[in-house]
C-alpha cells in the first residue's frame, strides 16, 4: 500500500525535531571564533602582527614611554648578559698533552739503491753512450 | 508572493553591528539561525560530522561576505542561499569521491524522542517497525536528486513556504511545486513496501 502525500508529509515533519544536543552551539561559537582568529592571523602574518603591535603601542597613551624605556633597558640587559666576554676566553681550559706519541707517517721516498742506474749497454740506434 | 524588499529586515540592526566588527552581534545571528541551518544541512547530508564542518564553513563564509551584503534580500534569505549552495557543492564533491555507504548514515534519527513515544516504547514490535520506516525514509531521501531533496527538506521538514523557497533557490514557485510533486511521488513508491 502506498502512503498518501499527507502521510509522507507527516512522517517528514517529524524530522523537524532532529536537533543537535544541548550546549552544541556554545561549543560551536567557541570553535567558530577560534577558526576565525587562526584564519585572520595566517592572512595577516608578520605584517599584521607588527601593525597590531604598533596599534596597541600607540593606544597606550603616556604609559607607552614607560613601556618603551622598560623594553630598551631589557634589550640592553639581554645583550650585556648574552654577549661573550674576555674572561670566557681566559677561563677556557689549556690544551693538554695526549698520552702517546703521534708519529707522522714516513714519506714515501724512492730508494736509490733499488734503482738501476747503470748505463744501458743495449742502447738503441742513435743513443749516446757515456 | 509578498515583496520582501518592502518589509524591513528584522535582523537589520544585528547585521549592521556585525558588519562594523561587533562579533557578539554575529554570535546572535548564529544562535538565531544555527538550529534551522543545522536541520537543513543535516537532512541534506545525513551525517553529523559533515553537518558540523559545513555549518562552520557556512557561517565563516557569511562572516567574510558580510561587507558585500547589500540588504537586497533579508539576512535570513541570504544566509540560507549560502547554506544551500555550499551544501550542494559539498554533496557534488562527496559524490565524486564515491558517495557514502548507508552504513555511514547517522542512526541518530532513530533515537529521536519525537519518534519514540511511550506507547511505542511499550510495544517493541511497533517501535521496531517505526525504526525501519525511518531508516527507509532516510534512504529514500538520499535516493532523491540534490535539487529534489533540497525542496523536500525546506518544505516538508523545515516548513518553509513555497515563495520563500523560490527566493532562496532563485527559481520560480512553479519549479518548487513541480520538484515537490515529483519528490513526493518518488518517496511514495520507495516507501510503499513498508507502509501498512
Amino acid at each position: 500500500m502506498k502512503p498518501t502525500v499527507e502521510e509522507i508529509g507527516t512522517l517528514l515533519a517529524l524530522k523537524r525535531h532532529e536537533r543537535p544536543e544541548e550546549g552544541y552551539f556554545d561549543e560551536f561559537l567557541r570553535e567558530f571564533h577560534q577558526r576565525r582568529r587562526a584564519e585572520e592571523a595566517s592572512k595577516k602574518g608578520v605584517a599584521g602582527w607588527w601593525k597590531q603591535t604598533s596599534e596597541w603601542f600607540s593606544n597606550l597613551g603616556a604609559s607607552k614611554w614607560a613601556y618603551g624605556g622598560g623594553l630598551a633597558y631589557a634589550t640592553i640587559a639581554a645583550v650585556w648578559l648574552l654577549a661573550p666576554k674576555d674572561s670566557d676566553f681566559q677561563q677556557a681550559p689549556a690544551p693538554t698533552n695526549v698520552g702517546h706519541e703521534v708519529k707522522a707517517p714516513a714519506p714515501v721516498v724512492e730508494q736509490l739503491d733499488a734503482l738501476d742506474l747503470r748505463p744501458s749497454t743495449q742502447g738503441s740506434t742513435g743513443e749516446q753512450e757515456f | 508572493m509578498p515583496d520582501e524588499s518592502l518589509q524591513p529586515d528584522p535582523d537589520e540592526d544585528l547585521v549592521a553591528r556585525a558588519r562594523s566588527g561587533d562579533t557578539r552581534a554575529f554570535d546572535a545571528l548564529i544562535l538565531k539561525y544555527g538550529e534551522k541551518l543545522y536541520g537543513l544541512v543535516y537532512n541534506m547530508t545525513s551525517h553529523k560530522e559533515d553537518t558540523h564542518d559545513l555549518l562552520q564553513e557556512i557561517f565563516a563564509k557569511a562572516y567574510q561576505s558580510l561587507p558585500r551584503f547589500r540588504g537586497q534580500s533579508s539576512f535570513y534569505t541570504w544566509i540560507y542561499q549560502i547554506a544551500v549552495n555550499m551544501t550542494l557543492n559539498f554533496l557534488k564533491k562527496r559524490k565524486r569521491r564515491g558517495g557514502m555507504s548507508l552504513n555511514e548514515l547517522d542512526s541518530s534519527v532513530q533515537q529521536d524522542p519525537a519518534l519514540i513515544d511511550s506507547s511505542h516504547m511499550a510495544n517493541p514490535e511497533k517501535q521496531s517497525k517505526l525504526h525501519e520506516l525511518q531508516k527507509r525514509l532516510n534512504e529514500a531521501m538520499l535516493s532523491l536528486s540534490e535539487a529534489h531533496r533540497t525542496v523536500v527538506t525546506m518544505f516538508d521538514i523545515q516548513g518553509i513556504p513555497h515563495a520563500e523557497i523560490a527566493r532562496i533557490l532563485k527559481t520560480s514557485e512553479g519549479t518548487v511545486r513541480s520538484r515537490l510533486h515529483y519528490a513526493h511521488l518518488h518517496l511514495q513508491s520507495k516507501l510503499q513496501d513498508y507502509w501498512e
